[in-house]
């Protein structure tokens, strides 16, 4: 991968961030004028924005959209808001060559750094750096959004706002707070994700795999009992998530929180229904122990980075209907 | 995934292919090598195959189990499409890899085969018929004749039958009929691998899930479609099949038609397997039958000089390596509309596209004789390979003084757009016959309406004495398809 970068203004003019941006192609078409030239890709804008006043962060969050570029190729923009900061930024391309290829893919990003008490003004400065005509996700990455509503500014720009609530401490409240930026974007069609929603693919495959392999057996667990059980001292919004999604594919079954010590997060759920008990436990590294009457198995989960849960919400920028149910 | 179940979640996960055993008759074979062990190991790859699939190879060639995963191993890293190849992945992915030596004709083989099955537990069998042609029947009716091939409450036999499905519409019946005394039509799954490839499928999302291009797709506003297959190689080895087949038969008769039919088809009411491949199959049926005394007209025969010294080629052969056609639709939406198809080897390039050439603009607003304008019709290209994309031509002001204009092209290209590796055609129709999807595959129905559109033309054909070579390596193919199209008044998309 190579990565060049260009210092823009010290104070942030659009117009002059979008110039940076086409010297940058220009020099790079140059650069790699006789190695088969660069391809220009983009289907998105990505906003990422850091945790407050933390450079780590946006430097981790840059290294991910690195990564993530190779499959969602976006102009990436990350924010880092800064207490009292001076407006600033610099444009970046993230190149890579295909495996296999003859030709660079370069995708660009915009880092700016703004004053956190100013997020009406840099939503402002936004607008015009967007790529027009294609989808906007906004990733919050840290718990900010949901202490107070400084970023609240930011969400109407998007189209998908990503959340995630794993470090958050009153699961109902943040599953709230999805609720209403949900609701707030509803006429524009405004699609809300979470990754710890995310984190749950492997445990409803592995669920819904169980149920295929045994036909009918969700119908007779339906009226049966269902028990999660979960760490972490009190059910975060992953566990929470987990049961309403049983209980919307299982009306009328009894579904049981049950707290066991260990980690935070979804430890095992015990069908009683599908003839005798089924379930499907955490197992060692990263796998789930599968048992139904007639066997057992293992299912790997997929990896659990930053990475693999935003390439997942990426591939999903229309309506996310399982989720929505879930949400409420 | 069935819909029945309710913690489906199609934009999540995958649909899952069960617990299965695959039987590749012909697995010493090129395609078993080049395409279908890689398509496989990818699918493992991407946890799309369960761990416990069992692949079992058979072939004449006596091989260990161990010698024929050398083999693959070898095979996978060589052909392995896009995708680095993973040593660890590999020896999991090996050790569901088995072999059984045998004849196709003795029914020995078919025994081993059901022992092997019954010693893995597999109940799930998706048989692949990769061998030649000639043997797809016999090797179906010893299934049969085995106990094997029969869907039960415990498990589907399903069957891949490449192709070519028949040499002719009678024989392709004859194939059918067979093949029908023991799989059930539902466990038939006729490859055509073009209708698997990302860009083939794209052409649907492109016409039915935008608003902007349906309307515009029908004879009042296109003037007529080009469908190019074009390769710059010859034999590479495959002259004793393809002396046989020629390039209606390897090409047109399944390839380019099924492609046509996806172009013209009409809207299907939803995109599930009977409803797509009825609208296909409507459209091959619409597709006009040639008479007799229009073949000379509407369709040509080329041979490249030097296809007679190839490997395995008659000296004096009149096969064609190339052969172009023009078809036209008898319905309202095509009426009139002509739909030029060619394919040879040799030409200058490997390309595959569609092109569809839209009608001028009603008046001409701008004259030739107003300055430097250059007029020509909004061309549609749709890309298949190699850069698969979407362009669509147009003409442009020239910047300056004066009205001059100048076609200009407004590119997609599936690179700038998903940066991701799309999966190879074999990927994606396995493990379709594997979850039960047949929307990708073709239907005898299918089958017989498009060996009927081909069937005047090889008959004419195989009473003709062409004057072959007709075109040299490197060029565009014979100069009598340029002469069919002109006689139309239209000249084919050489670039």
């Amino acid at each position: 991968m190579e990565e060049q970068l260009k210092p823009a203004a010290a104070v942030i003019d659009p117009e002059k961030i979008l110039r940076d941006l086409r010297e940058l192609w220009a020099q790079l078409a140059k650069e790699q004028g006789s190695a088969g030239g660069v391809l220009r890709a983009c289907s998105m804008t990505l906003i990422a924005v850091a945790e407050h006043d933390d450079e780590a962060d946006a430097e981790l969050a840059r290294k991910t959209i690195g990564v993530l570029m190779h499959g969602h190729p976006s102009r990436a923009i990350v924010l880092t808001p800064r207490e009292g900061g001076d407006f600033s930024g610099r444009v970046f391309a993230e190149c890579w060559m295909p495996f296999g290829g003859q030709q660079q893919i370069c995708s660009e990003g915009i880092e700016i750094t703004a004053d956190s008490e100013q997020t009406d003004e840099v939503a402002r400065l936004l607008v015009p750096l967007i790529a027009p005509d294609l989808p906007v996700v906004l990733w919050c990455r840290g718990p900010r959004a949901f202490l107070d509503r400084s970023l609240d500014p930011l969400f109407p720009l998007a189209n998908k706002i990503i959340f995630n609530t794993r470090a958050v401490r009153h699961a109902s409240s943040a599953i709230e707070f999805l609720r209403r930026v949900r609701k707030e974007g509803g006429k524009d069609g405004r699609q809300v994700a979470d990754l710890a929603w995310t984190r749950l693919t492997g445990w409803r495959e592995a669920v819904a795999h169980l149920m295929d392999a045994c036909p009918g057996g969700w119908l007779a667990a339906a009226g049966g009992e269902v028990r999660i059980e979960y760490g972490g001292g009190r059910p975060g919004t992953r566990t929470l998530y987990f049961a309403r999604w049983i209980e919307r594919a299982l009306p009328g079954a009894n579904v049981t929180l049950i707290p066991v010590a260990g980690g935070p997060g979804v430890h095992s759920a015990v069908f009683a229904g599908c003839g005798a008990e089924t379930s499907v436990r955490l197992g060692e590294g990263s796998s789930l122990e599968v048992r139904t009457a007639e066997r057992s198995y293992s299912a790997v989960l997929p990896p659990d980075s930053e990475e693999s849960l935003m390439h997942e919400e990426l591939s999903i920028l229309g309506k996310d209907p399982v989720f929505d149910r879930v949400l409420g | 995934m069935p819909d029945s179940n309710p913690f489906a979640d199609p934009l999540r996960f995958e649909r899952q292919v069960p617990e299965c055993a695959i039987v590749i008759f012909g697995a010493n074979g090129d395609l078993t090598k080049r395409k279908l062990i890689p398509s496989l190991y990818r699918l493992a790859y991407e946890r799309r195959l369960p761990a416990t699939a069992s692949i079992i190879g058979t072939s004449r060639t006596a091989l260990s189990d161990d010698a024929f995963r050398a083999k693959m191993h070898d095979s996978v890293k060589e052909f392995l499409e896009d995708s680095p190849f993973d040593e660890d992945q590999w020896t999991g992915f090996a050790k569901g890899l088995h072999y059984i030596a045998g004849d196709l004709s003795d029914p020995k083989l078919y025994s081993a085969i059901k022992e092997k099955l019954t010693a893995l537990g597999r109940t799930n069998v998706l048989y692949y018929l990769s061998t030649q042609p000639s043997y797809y029947a016999e090797v179906v009716e010893r299934l049969g004749a085995a106990g094997l091939g029969h869907t039960t409450p415990q498990g589907w036999q399903r069957i891949v039958i490449e192709k070519p499905f028949g040499h002719d519409l009678a024989s392709a019946r004859e194939l059918n009929e067979r093949v029908h005394g023991v799989f059930a039509e539902a466990d038939v799954y006729r490859i055509d691998h073009y209708l698997g490839k990302e860009t083939v499928q794209n052409i649907l999302a492109f016409r039915f899930g935008n608003g902007i291009f349906e309307p515009l797709w029908n004879r009042r506003y296109v003037n007529h479609v080009q469908i190019t297959a074009a390769e710059s190689i010859g034999l590479e080895g495959r002259g004793a099949y393809y002396q046989e087949a020629g390039a209606v038969r390897d090409m047109i008769q399944n390839h380019l038609l099924q492609v046509m039919a996806t172009i013209a088809m009409e809207p299907p009411a939803a995109y599930e397997p009977n409803a797509v491949r009825d609208e296909r199959a409507k459209l091959l049926r619409s597709i006009r039958i040639l008479r007799p005394e229009e073949v000379p007209l509407y369709a040509v025969a080329g041979q490249y000089a030097g296809f007679r010294h190839e490997p395995n080629v008659d000296p004096a052969s009149q096969t064609p390596t190339y052969a172009a056609a023009s078809f036209f639709v008898d319905n309202w939406r095509w009426a009139g509309i002509p739909f030029y198809i060619r394919s040879g080897k040799k030409l200058p390039k490997r390309t595959t596209e569609i092109a569809i050439q839209y009608n001028t603009a009603p008046h001409a607003l701008f004259t030739p004789d107003a300055g430097g304008v250059i007029m020509r019709p909004n061309l549609l290209i749709l890309r298949i390979q190699p850069e698969e994309g979407i362009s669509l031509r147009f003409l442009s002001k020239q910047p300056g003084s004066g009205m001059r204009l100048r076609p200009v092209s407004m590119d997609f290209n599936y690179g700038s757009s998903f940066g991701e590796r799309s999966p190879t055609a074999y990927e994606t129709l396995l493990e379709d016959a594997l979850t039960g999807d047949a929307t990708l595959y073709t239907r005898q129905d299918m089958v017989e309406a498009s060996w009927q559109v081909v069937t005047p033309i090889l008959e004419d054909w195989a009473n003709r004495q062409f004057e072959y070579p007709n075109y040299e390596p490197g060029t565009w193919g014979p100069a009598a398809a340029d002469e069919m199209l002109a006689r139309q008044g239209h000249v084919w998309r050489n670039s």
